[in-house]
């Protein structure tokens, strides 16, 4: 993101709409002129009525007067159906714009980020713009538009006393002006304090749970209470130096005040004979509207900065550079799968991988296995073209992965990854998402392989019933359901993340058998955790601090005596056998 | 909306905000005093001696001095109040949360309570500044005005009465006609943000089936029909924002037409006509101030009664008289527990022995988790009771209950700070070595090896910077540094290692020989390690005893048990 010029966002963003927010400002610019114009025709009537030679026109200035407030009305509700429109528009086209980005930008973009960062740019952002485009825009130029055309037909009625209205109005600006002078950095030092007191609420509220049941409460309390406390202190402190600014800002364009200021100038040059009485009127009708905009100006110009600084967040996320692999249509020969010398890390700095070498020939079974952090879970995304390697290649038939199609890639590749996410959508489109055209009998077909079939028909929507909405997953369900996703892709080359601990026994011997069904006729990577479960693999290979430490089949590597011989004397301590039973697996 | 501020407050807030109302009704009668002293001051100036005005402007300056004393007086007075709300809100917020039930904090409150004691703070601090005073004027002066006009001119006086009404229910029912059509609208934005969130969140899965936006029906699908939804709800929008303005432009108009027929008529002087014309104008003003806050409204009472939500969420009572028990037995007599009607548990009883460990099975959602955080007093049993040497769990003190029960959840929650800060959670007063040596027997050493900062090394926001599994064995290590006399254990051994898993196993069957242990259990050789095993099925234990006994016969242990050899046996069948 390269963007520092501040016009940026708005071309970008606004820029499709801008004809549309041009109209909108006239229409609504002329909406509040009408709506000024009939407190001229009260002016103007009391003025005919005064002057007995003028009678005829009344009416008609009456009536003008009225159509003007009628016309005010149905202006401002276009202007209104104009800027809605117009952000109805504006938020399908950003709401593409972002989703396409999204399913653009690297994996590692989101690393950094977290789904709460997402989250702000399309849910708090988006929605910030709504305000920007369809109420702040019309909000700002009302409040602009109605003083100066309160002000130019009181100039035409006497530019003295027009001059008079503008000192409340002058008045009220500067010290609005002298409230906020100083305010940059206190601002600042406000929003440490906000943040602050946030960090110490979240923390505060999200351990009390864990905090309680060590009898640790009151330490949390104290902490929030500090933060709450430097909190009440900082406003204090900024209120007693502000509070009578503010409050003198905001009562010096009161109407009583303005009309105070005109009518003492006014009056005495009215009964002095220096201007007619019923030019005074028009003052006391139309002078508290040429002040009254200071007194909101503020939340107005707050909310037009909150508006663009949102703009400005969702035009950077619109431009994030996108994942600049290359997509040249090269075909694989064959499904092997080889990792050469790969080294990988997330951050540049700290390597995940270290010259890895591992080769997935076809029809054999290959068990990674290691401590936690070894990088298993790397190696996986790496198959699956999810990451880049940062050395070394993947390569799929002689292929690179970066130049192969994607669609190539994941028809040769598949994957069931231990965390599994389910998209808010019927149980039938997420066991079809490889496949969106397959038919129901298909999907039936893999989800009574993958032993979860009973479970859905058992429930009230069946297939259709929408995950999350209709229908809540077990974790060992949605493993399940996963693996009926990757049934259905039916990929030659199938890479598992094995699960272990579910809930209850039954579920974790349905998982097993699923995973068996999947198993059968594959090339094979399992990253697996219970060693007995990958014994009889063509090669085991182990993974630690990021490198390959040994690699071959179980009982050489037994022999050797080395890490993978450690780990399984370590698991088999753990399997029930010192309550002196024989182990129970045959 | 100031009931709700007041309760949220409570009683000691409650005479400043009394004295804070009194001033600001006596400010905006000033107000509507000043502006029916205009109509002297009119009728006099366009009469035949102007000058006769004079005296006018002298009693109307007076009436404007006292509207900006009483005002300034208001407005001090508000931003004290102001400063006060968040002190008073966030103290009583605070003590409420220590005092409230372990169950009350799900995750979806606890994410709203984070939001009402920081945000929804921070706006109601401006609650008695920025919105009490525009509502009060926009009530107290436009009566005083119309009251005036009725004297005035009572023709045109019944009309802006009549109006006065019709334009306060104008009022009311578009700003729930904006605020409907806002939820609405919001409800729509909500539902596409999330689908995109979900689309981010789901970029792995979707990549590796090789979905695109482009190709992704679903999301497609989803914002089109937002767009159209959208749109049909412009119609009701639209005439939310504008029916307020229409109103009063058109209570204005009628009056400008009635008027000028009167006085056309004869029936009315021009002088009069004026004066009633300025008045009707100063009558929609305060309410047009206010129609302008509508947002502001809804925002502040939506965060008032959350507040008062929280306030009001029922704790549990602390024993007048607490006792002390003198063993560590524990015993589920007749235990009956549901949430919201469902009832989960249905008469479970059992006991578990002095330094005895039992492992609790069945089905997800027979409520084993419930069971565990009965005996922590998270909620109180609906019948039934759960004693603790003898003593019901009620009539133990609060900290001394929690001192007395060690819990290690499958969610392991760390807060921002270091390792060892994290660990030693579970005995203040621990000493490095204490620490360390809990670490170790947790299974954390291999982990603290690979760390150059070791039990220093900061764990991040939430234990980010560490795995799941890395996050379990810190909650063990603080469990086990706390020497509780009774200990909970939640098993979720899925995300470790075969090495730490071993480690972690010796520290749990350590534990079992000096403490009460409940193990809601996963893993067979826990299971049968166990002294007792309980089986929960249908909200009752339907099984109980020795590996021994269960094993062989015909019950839901058994089935399980057998399951589970097989999936042991399991194999992948390559080629």
């Amino acid at each position: 993101m390269t963007d520092t010029d501040a016009p940026r966002p708005l071309t970008t963003i606004l820029g499709p709409i801008r004809g549309q927010l041009a109209a909108a400002i006239v229409l609504q610019t002329a909406a509040s002129a009408a709506g000024i114009g009939m407190l001229v025709a009260m002016a103007e009537i009391g003025k005919r009525l005064l002057d007995p030679a003028a009678d005829g026109t009344v009416w008609a200035v009456a009536l003008a007067g009225a159509g003007a407030a009628l016309a005010s009305v149905l202006l401002a509700a276009a202007a209104n159906v104009v800027t809605h429109l117009a952000d109805t528009a504006l938020q399908l086209r950003l709401r593409r714009g972002l989703a396409d980005r999204l399913g653009r930008v690297p994996l590692s973009w989101y690393g950094g980020r977290g789904s709460g960062q997402v989250k702000k740019v399309v849910h708090d952002d988006v929605q910030a713009m709504h305000y920007l485009v369809a109420h702040t825009v019309l909000d700002v130029t009302s409040v602009v538009v109605a003083p100066v055309a309160a002000l130019t037909y009181l100039a035409t009625v006497d530019w003295r006393l027009a001059l008079v209205c503008t000192l409340p109005l002058a008045a009220g600006a500067a010290l609005f002006r002298h409230a906020m002078a100083g305010a940059g950095p206190k601002m600042a030092a406000y929003g440490r304090a906000a943040r602050e007191i946030n960090s110490a609420a979240v923390e505060f509220v999200d351990g009390i749970a864990v905090l309680k049941t060590f009898g640790r409460a009151g330490a949390a309390h104290r902490r929030f209470r500090e933060a709450a406390d430097a909190f009440s202190d900082f406003f204090a402190r900024w209120a007693a130096g502000t509070t009578a600014v503010t409050t003198t800002s905001q009562l010096v364009v009161t109407a009583p005040v303005v009309l105070l200021v005109v009518l003492a100038s006014g009056l005495p040059a009215a009964v002095a004979g220096w201007i007619p009485p019923s030019a005074l009127v028009a003052f006391i009708l139309l002078a508290p509207a040429v002040a009254a905009p200071v007194a909101g100006i503020g939340t107005r110009v707050q909310a037009l900065r909150t508006g663009l600084t949102a703009a400005g967040d969702v035009a950077a996320l619109l431009d994030e550079p996108a994942d600049s692999r290359r997509i040249e249509p090269v075909q694989p020969v064959g499904t092997t799968v080889r990792l050469d010398d790969v080294g990988f890390s997330y951050d540049g700095t700290s390597r995940v991988l270290e010259g890895v070498n591992l080769e997935l020939a076809p029809g054999t079974v290959t068990a990674l296995v290691g401590p936690s952090g070894a990088g298993k879970t790397t190696v996986a995304r790496l198959i699956a073209g999810l990451h880049e390697p940062t050395t070394g290649t993947v390569t799929v038939g002689g292929a690179d992965i970066g130049d192969l199609d994607p669609a190539l890639l994941h028809r040769t590749v598949g994957f069931v990854l231990q965390e599994v996410i389910l998209l808010r959508a019927s149980i039938a489109d997420n066991i079809a998402l490889a496949r969106p055209h397959a038919t129901r009998a298909e999907i039936e077909a893999a989800a009574r392989a993958a032993q979860i079939h009973d479970r859905i028909a058992a429930q009230p929507g069946g297939y259709d019933a929408v995950v999350g909405v209709d229908v809540s997953l077990s974790g060992g369900e949605a493993q399940r359901l996963s693996i009926a996703r990757a049934l259905l892709a039916d990929a030659p080359v199938m890479v598992l993340d094995e699960a272990t601990a579910y809930a209850d026994p039954h579920a974790e011997a349905q998982i097993q058998r699923a995973l068996s069904a999947l198993a059968a006729g594959r090339t094979l990577l399992v990253i697996a955790h219970r060693l007995a479960s990958v014994r009889t693999a063509d090669q085991i290979v182990v993974l630690d601090h990021g490198r390959v430490v040994e690699r071959g089949r179980h009982d050489d590597l037994l022999a050797a005596d080395g890490r993978y011989a450690r780990m399984w004397r370590a698991q088999e301590t753990t399997t029930p056998v010192a309550a002196g039973g024989k182990k129970e697996a045959p | 909306m100031i009931r709700s501020l007041a309760t949220a407050l409570g009683p000691a807030s409650a005479a400043p905000l009394r004295r804070l109302l009194a001033l600001l009704a006596a400010a905006a009668a000033a107000q509507g005093t000043a502006y029916a002293l205009l109509v002297p001051l009119i009728q006099n100036l366009l009469g035949d001696r102007p000058a006769a005005a004079l005296p006018w402007l002298a009693w109307f300056a007076a009436a404007t001095a006292g509207y900006a004393a009483l005002t300034w007086w208001a407005q001090n007075l508000a931003f004290g109040l102001g400063q006060d709300v968040a002190r008073v809100l966030h103290d009583r917020l605070g003590e409420k949360v220590i005092g409230l039930p372990l169950g009350w904090f799900t995750p979806a409150r606890t994410g709203e309570l984070s939001r009402l004691a920081s945000q929804s703070v921070l706006q109601l601090m401006n609650v008695p500044a920025h919105l009490l005073r525009p509502v009060v004027t926009a009530t107290v002066t436009p009566l005083v005005v119309a009251s005036v006009l009725l004297v005035v001119e009572p023709r045109l006086g019944a009309a802006v009465a009549v109006a006065a009404p019709l334009l306060a229910l104008t009022l009311w029912w578009s700003n729930r006609a904006v605020a409907s059509a806002d939820a609405a609208r919001h409800h729509v934005m909500d539902d596409a943000a999330a689908r995109i969130v979900e689309f981010a969140k789901s970029q792995p899965l979707l990549r590796a089936y090789g979905r695109t936006a482009r190709e992704h029906r679903l999301l497609d699908d989803a914002l089109t029909a937002q767009g159209r939804a959208d749109r049909a709800l412009l119609h009701r929008v639209v005439p939310g924002l504008v029916a307020f303005g229409f109103a009063v432009r058109a209570l204005l108009g009628t009056v400008l037409l009635l008027g000028v027929h009167l006085a056309l008529g004869g029936d009315l002087d021009a002088a009069t006509l004026v004066a009633v014309l300025v008045l009707a104008v100063r009558f929609t003003e305060p309410l047009a101030t206010a129609a302008e806050l509508g947002a502001s409204l809804r925002m502040a009472a939506g965060n008032l009664a959350g507040v008062n939500r929280v306030l009001d969420a029922a704790t549990l009572p602390e024993p007048v008289r607490p006792q002390r028990p003198e063993t560590t037995e524990v015993v589920f007599d007749d235990v009956r527990f549901g949430y919201d009607d469902r009832p989960v548990l249905r008469g479970v009883g059992f006991t578990l022995p002095e330094k005895s460990m039992t492992a609790l099975v069945g089905p997800s959602g027979a409520g084993k988790t419930t069971v565990a955080r009965l005996l922590a007093r998270f909620w109180d049993v609906q019948a039934g009771a759960v004693r603790i040497g003898g003593v019901d769990v009620r009539d133990i003190a609060g900290a001394d209950l929690s001192a007395r029960v060690s819990f290690v959840f499958q969610d392991v929650y760390l807060f921002d700070g270091t390792l060892a800060d994290n660990i030693r959670l579970g005995r203040p007063d621990a000493t490095d070595d204490e620490v360390r040596e809990a670490a170790g027997r947790a299974g954390l050493d291999d982990v603290l090896a690979a760390l150059p900062a070791g039990l220093r090394t900061p764990v991040g926001e939430g234990g980010t910077a560490l795995s799941g599994g890395q996050r379990q064995r810190v909650s063990i290590a603080r469990a086990l540094l706390k020497r509780a006399p009774i200990v909970v254990l939640d098993e979720a051994t899925a995300s470790l290692d075969p090495e730490a898993d071993a480690a972690v196993q010796t520290a749990v069957a350590a534990l079992a020989r000096r403490a009460t242990l409940l193990v809601i259990a996963h893993r067979l050789q826990t299971v049968r390690a166990a002294d007792q095993i309980l089986v929960l099925s249908d909200g009752r234990i339907s099984e109980r005893g020795t590996h021994a006994d269960l094993a062989d016969g015909a019950g839901l242990y058994a089935s399980f048990w057998r399951e589970r050899a097989e999936a042991e046996g399991w194999r992948l069948v390559g080629g």
